[in-house]
């Protein structure tokens, strides 16, 4: 077997080799894994999951096991390990609240959804924090949260608002359902996802009703010398921010302003504002706790298998709706709700 | 010649772009033969991307010289795999080089150490365009 050391070749691109599905680089792929194997009892992980994406098993109840790791200031992953589940807080304040912000995360889709983890399966939530140097930006690589510090001009760590975090650990539950496609308006939806949840997670931490939610994806990660509250705004697109040095949030709210592009995987965080503001009508027009109402509606409809990787905006409203008749009746007032918000931002006639 | 970086997406798909001014020696002897041998990686992809059956040695053979090579060239196999989107990597920064009439898109996780020297160039040149969303 062809073999490639684990010195020479980073992680993220044998991880990347090792996905490969395609059977004439199968040679490339499997000598990834081998690698992937020698460097690291995290990786080996990463390695099998790589081969099952979708794992289906019986769930595990009440199984978290976080993993908090520290880059040190270096653009590599995963770094040390620094707090693992169970263990006291480290009084670093970024590797802290990535354990608390996953505890988060986690209690919302299992105490509520009853889903273990987010591959249902009792995964364990792995997270890399002080990630390079200056560094602007959080991510999910496929296996793990990787959070950055800010360059202190624009952005201050992103640890800091808890939405951050759900919004990447919900990138893994995606990932692991539908698996929709980044790019255009499936990779939208993929954005939408992690903003809608992501926000979840903090209403029901901050015990907030849909009337009383802030609705805002990022609040406090900004320097205060920015003109913004946050980075996106379910409430209203296109008003999070207005900045000279940044412009002003690009998101829209209806069809009738969808932006084409070919950056940012064709607009994937701008075009999201639309599904986002969907969700916001049909959970304000409904009150009450957003996550037990139209959040329990987009959870189903996640699951419901009629969603494929390259779902457009009619066909995933279409499965909400169709999630809301099932789960409360197609008479009810959550299915209405529901149907009412994608018309009104134009995606459903 | 002015080189234009611009960079989207990442969790916050917040677009900035930053420039600066290098030699045309410099141009020519560094950055445009990179910013060629990029697209032809992506060039590369496409046509595996279609299935013709004339990209499927070569890819091949390149992915499998990844133990011999060094440091600068570890990239290599992973640009010339023929998926180009970004993977299971989500909120990843898009780069968008250009340096005159040349123009290459590379995602963050696939830059190597000469493209990350000129990105730190240009944003150290305080040249700050700004964002003004997508074009
Ligand atoms: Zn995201």
């Amino acid at each position: 077997m062809q073999r490639i050391h684990c010195g020479i070749v980073p992680p993220h691109l044998l991880t990347r080799l090792a996905a490969l599905q395609d059977p004439r680089l199968s040679g490339a792929s499997s000598a990834a894994r081998h690698a992937l194997l020698e460097l690291d009892p995290v990786l080996r992980e990463r390695s099998e999951a790589l081969r099952a994406p979708v794992r289906r098993g019986s769930a595990i109840a009440g199984s978290l096991t976080r993993r908090i790791h520290d880059a040190g200031g270096r653009e590599e992953l995963p770094g040390e390990v620094v707090r693992a589940e169970g263990a006291p807080a480290t009084g670093d304040v970024a590797a802290d609240e990535a354990y608390d912000g996953l505890g988060s995360t986690y209690r919302l889709f299992s105490e509520e959804y009853g889903r273990s983890s987010i591959d249902g399966a009792g995964k364990r939530l792995d997270a890399t924090v002080h990630y390079g140097s200056n560094y602007d930006n959080a991510f999910w690589d496929g296996e793990r949260m990787v959070f950055g510090d800010g360059d202190g001009e624009i952005f201050g760590r992103f640890t800091a608002s808890l939405t951050v975090i759900s919004h990447e650990l919900t990138h893994g539950f995606t990932q692991y359902s539908t698996n929709l496609e980044y790019q255009g308006q499936s990779g939208a939806l993929n954005e939408s996802l992690s903003d809608v949840f992501g926000v979840l997670v903090e209403q029901r931490d901050l015990g907030q009703d849909a009337a009383s939610a802030a609705w805002l994806v990022g609040a406090g990660i900004f320097t205060p010398s920015v003109r913004g509250e946050a980075l996106r705004s379910l409430k209203a697109p296109g008003t999070a921010y207005d900045d000279d040095v940044l412009g002003k949030d690009p998101q829209p709210a209806t069809m009738a302003d969808y932006v084409e592009t070919t950056s940012d995987n064709g607009g994937v965080h701008i075009n999201s504002g639309i599904p986002n503001h969907a969700f916001y009508l049909a959970a304000t027009a409904l009150g009450g706790e957003a996550w037990t109402g139209v959040g329990r509606v987009w959870y189903d409809a996640v699951l419901s298998g009629t969603i494929p990787p390259d779902c457009d905006f009619p066909t995933f409203a279409q499965a909400t709706q169709d999630a809301a008749g099932r789960r409360f009746g197609v008479d009810s007032r959550e299915a209405g709700a529901v149907a009412e918000a994608w018309t009104r931002v134009g995606v459903l006639r | 010649m002015r080189i234009e970086i611009t960079r989207s997406g990442g969790f916050g798909g917040i677009t900035r772009t930053w420039s600066l001014e290098v030699s045309r020696t410099e141009a020519e002897q560094r950055w445009l033969p990179l910013a060629e041998a990029e697209a032809g990686a992506a060039t590369d992809a496409r046509r595996a991307d279609a299935g013709r059956a004339d990209a499927t040695g070569p890819l091949v053979d390149r992915a499998q010289t990844a133990s011999g090579a060094g440091p600068g060239e570890a990239a290599a196999p992973a640009s010339r795999t023929p998926e180009r989107g970004p993977g299971q990597q989500r909120d990843r920064f898009t780069y968008r080089i250009s340096i005159g009439y040349t123009e290459v898109t590379v995602s963050e996780g696939r830059l190597d150490e000469s493209w990350r020297e000129l990105i730190e160039r240009a944003r150290a040149e305080g040249t700050d365009g700004a964002g003004h969303g997508p074009p």
